[in-house]
């Protein structure tokens, strides 16, 4: 007699757990494989942060213009900038981005343009070191880069100082 | 000397944003529709955005390209910015592998490249033979341990090859983070769940780019799909050259290949 | 760093082994160590689990006769220890609240997810041995209570009062039965905890076959370790007398599980380092660097090497019974702590090691964190406190019913 009470109340120990098993499993499993499908419905609704730089043109054609005609055409406006979301929502504008100044700039080109990191092969970059680029090119040593160039669209204004000094050919 | 010279559209703006400055009419001004459209229609990846997705039909690969990176940081930040990702832990990182003349190797990660390299080691004794930086991220891994391990089904691969996390269903047991070889993942602190690298799913998904390749300035990170035969990555996986991956030996089978990766890359 | 640099010899290959530790780099997600105290917690607590069931299997199945002072007692005591090996884990999790994924959800590929319903099957098979053995004490006990009390003790004794000997010859074949696919189960019980281990390719120190062998075996060494002392100390504080035949039979049986144990554990070691495959230089750099104390010093002299001299000395010299269980005492004491090292040198040690091959970590145990110091302390006392109110339900000495 014991041990038909004890069988029963194992068998009912596991058929509640059975149940219990059945009833708490979440449905969409083993959809796809051994786990939630719905949880790539559920990836794909991660808010994307970041435009891309062709978003940033549509409403910036004027800067758009000289940063696709330039050596930066590369470099994403949100880098430097920061990124779409925090700036415009659907087709509002939600906040104002920041643009860098002064020695900002210059700590933000040494980034990537710094020649004391050898790891940047003239073939990619072209790199300088400071502050012997300022000698090099003969101006104040408390310049930032910004003040020769353009930081849209780099060799701007050198290309066209050295059209009109007859260093370069116009055009 | 000035450098920007404003259009008139932009004097417009700024004449309107200064004098109704503060006030609701001046904010409203600025809230005019700016004709942007949205997202979806800057598709990058092509055949992706239009319609029907096939989730068993999809082959994505993701090349890094050594021989063009410059150790900008730039994708770092871009990945920190995507998903708010806490401080101390990283979803991409750009080591820096620097070797001397004895043929010594030093490697370092300051902050995980998030600021970029802009200072040279101090601490090497000797004359510098060559340096080369190596972004690191999730391999996608096609037969991943991560999955292979985890208790509940929380990580699992996606029939279009992305390995993901279900972040309602992982109980935070950290076996997924002994298992990969490649150190991808990570416990983030405040939802105390595992969280890695997702090859930008929710973007790719909309035909945009992973966030790391958009904003990469020298082509160093490079994604496609190996079904589009115009892609940079079909052309350079299908073609001759040296691809390699990240500790062949474990047997992963990553999906992420490096290309111009040296042997001293771990 | 300089001895690796001079015994390899080979200081000019990029790839050697000095030059990879040279620049003591580690990946950035991998400064964290993951798995912390608890998790060395939960393989020790379940360690002793195992170790008391075998000394309750040699006596209920293999008929060891010289064990029947322990065998009641090593039940209460794995079952005590058992009760709260959930808590470690359930106190490493991120998310404890869903724990019962792993219950509902458990992926067939992976070996923590058998945890689940290989903890409750044991603790199940467990339950009903102690209830079958103590089934003449609880019948005794219904008829002496009243109200909700009788009623328990009227359901555990699944309603019966029949104490007759065909009855009490039927129970002791329901013994022997679920002892006999307790063995196994509780092989499984600790045995998947070191596949966990030995499963993760990704990281040198543990993946290999022996792993579950290694833990298996050195899980048993603390369960009987800790029956000796625990009888030991018990039974001194109670002023009762200690059986020295038990005691003798119990030394032996450590003793040949630890040298299985101190001997794979060693192989382990060895044959790594002579195959110098991979990136053994990681292991060795941390065996001979950062763990040079824990695991040289304290896990093999002290732990392993002193207690085998003892163990020896004990097996040939004949001695008096108290100088015996001083000694007996004493190595079951050490070895308990060696058992608890070892657990820490492979969970917490394997995770310094980065996995770029070229640097460790530190851990530093915090002193107030859910997996602290103060944590660990609580944890393993709770199982005593559980001990000590089973003791006054199911008496521990088989004697004490006769005396």
């Amino acid at each position: 007699m014991r041990l038909v009470l004890v069988c029963i109340s194992i068998l009912v120990m596991v058929g509640l757990g059975f149940l219990f098993k059945r009833l708490l499993r979440p449905d969409s499993f083993g959809v796809y494989g051994s786990y939630r499908a719905d949880a790539i419905n559920e990836a794909l609704e991660v808010p994307i942060r970041h435009g891309t730089n062709g978003s940033c043109f549509k409403c910036h054609p004027f800067e758009a213009k000289i940063h696709k005609a330039g050596l930066h055409k590369t470099i994403s406006c949100e880098f430097c900038h920061g990124t779409y979301a925090d700036h415009v929502e659907g087709d509002k504008k939600t906040g104002t981005l920041p643009v860098k100044t002064g020695d900002q700039i210059t700590t933000l080109c040494l980034r990537c343009h710094n020649t004391e990191i050898k790891a940047r092969s003239e073939e990619v970059i072209k790199t300088v070191a400071m502050p012997d680029h300022l000698r090099d090119q003969q101006v104040k040593l408390t310049h930032t880069c910004n003040q020769c160039h353009h930081v849209h669209a780099p060799l701007k204004y050198i290309n066209r100082a050295k059209q009109i000094t007859g260093l370069m050919e116009k055009g | 000397m000035k450098i920007n010279d404003p259009s008139p559209d932009m004097k417009k703006r700024s004449f309107l944003k200064n004098v109704l400055n503060g006030t609701i009419a001046g904010s409203l001004y600025l809230v005019y529709p700016m004709g942007a459209g949205s997202l979806e229609t800057l598709e990058q990846i092509p055949g992706i955005g239009d319609g029907a997705y096939d989730i068993h039909a999809q082959e994505f690969t993701f090349i890094v390209d050594i021989t063009r990176c410059i150790g900008c940081g730039s994708c770092c930040v871009a990945d920190k910015r995507e998903y708010n990702v806490p401080d101390g832990n990283y979803r991409t990182w750009v080591e820096r592998y620097v070797k001397g003349f004895s043929d010594q190797i030093y490697v370092d990660c300051p902050n995980g490249g998030l600021d970029g390299y802009q200072t040279p080691r101090s601490d090497i004794k000797e004359e510098i033979r060559d340096t080369f930086f190596v972004p690191k991220l999730c391999n996608m891994c096609k037969e991943a341990p991560c999955v292979q391990v985890c208790p509940v089904g929380a990580t699992f691969i996606t029939p279009d090859g992305f390995v993901l996390v279900d972040e309602k269903r992982c109980v935070g047991c950290a076996y997924c983070i002994q298992a990969c070889p490649y150190s991808v993942r990570f416990i983030n602190p405040v939802t105390r769940v595992v969280e890695k690298c997702t090859w930008c799913y929710h973007r790719v998904r909309k035909g945009l780019l992973p966030a790391c390749v958009e904003v990469c300035p020298t082509g160093a990170r490079k994604f496609g799909s190996l079904k589009d035969e115009t892609s940079e990555v079909y052309k350079i996986l299908k073609g001759p050259g040296v691809l390699t991956v990240l500790r062949k030996e474990m047997g992963t089978w990553p999906a992420l290949y490096y290309k111009g990766a040296r042997r001293e890359v771990v | 760093m300089n001895t690796l640099l001079a015994s390899t010899g080979m200081v000019s290959d990029s790839m050697g082994p000095a030059n990879m530790l040279l620049s003591n780099f580690v990946f950035p997600n991998d400064l964290h160590v993951h798995w912390s105290m608890m998790i060395v917690l939960y393989p020790y607590i379940t360690g002793l689990v195992d170790g008391a069931f075998i000394i309750a299997a040699l006596y209920y199945l293999f008929d060891v006769k010289s064990l029947r002072p322990v065998a009641r007692f090593s039940l209460l005591f794995a079952l005590a220890f058992l009760a709260i090996a959930t808590l470690p884990l359930l106190l490493h999790l991120g998310r404890p609240e869903r724990n019962l994924n792993m219950l509902l959800t458990p992926s067939p590929s992976s070996a923590m997810a058998g945890f689940g319903y290989i903890y409750a099957v044991s603790m199940g098979v467990l339950v009903f041995i102690i209830l079958f053995i103590y089934r003449p004490v609880l019948v005794e006990l219904r008829s002496t209570s009243k109200g909700w009390l009788q009623l328990l003790y009227r359901a555990i004794t699944f309603d019966s009062i029949d104490l007759s000997d065909d009855a009490l010859k039927l129970d002791a074949k329901i013994i022997r039965f679920l002892v006999a696919i307790g063995i196994p189960i509780a092989a499984v019980l600790h045995g998947y905890v070191g596949f966990i281990f030995g499963g993760v390719k990704a990281n040198p120190t543990w993946s290999t076959p022996l792993m579950p062998v290694i833990f298996l075996f050195s899980a048993c060494v603390s369960g009987i370790s800790a029956i000796i002392l625990a009888y030991i100390i018990i039974r001194k504080f109670k002023a009762r007398p200690i059986d020295n035949g038990c005691i003798i039979t119990m030394i032996k049986t450590l003793t040949g599980f630890f040298i299985l144990a101190f001997s794979f554990e060693m192989l382990e070691v060895f044959s790594h380092s002579y195959l110098k495959s991979g990136y053994h230089h990681m292991v060795e750099g941390l065996l001979n660097g950062v763990l040079a104390n824990s695991f040289w010093f304290w896990q093999v002299k002290i732990g392993s090497v002193l207690p085998l001299l003892v163990l020896g000395l004990m097996g040939i010299v004949k001695m008096r019974s108290y100088v015996y269980n001083f000694l007996a005492a004493g190595v079951s004491a050490i070895l308990l702590i060696q058992v608890l090292i070892m657990r820490w040198n492979v969970v917490i040690g394997g995770q310094l090691m980065s996995k770029s091959a070229r640097g460790y970590t530190e851990f530093h145990p915090l002193w107030f964190d859910k997996e602290g110091i103060i944590a660990v302390i609580i944890v393993m006392a709770i199982p005593f406190a559980i001990l000590f109110v089973l003791g006054k339900i199911f008496p521990f000495w088989a004697e004490d019913k006769e005396g």
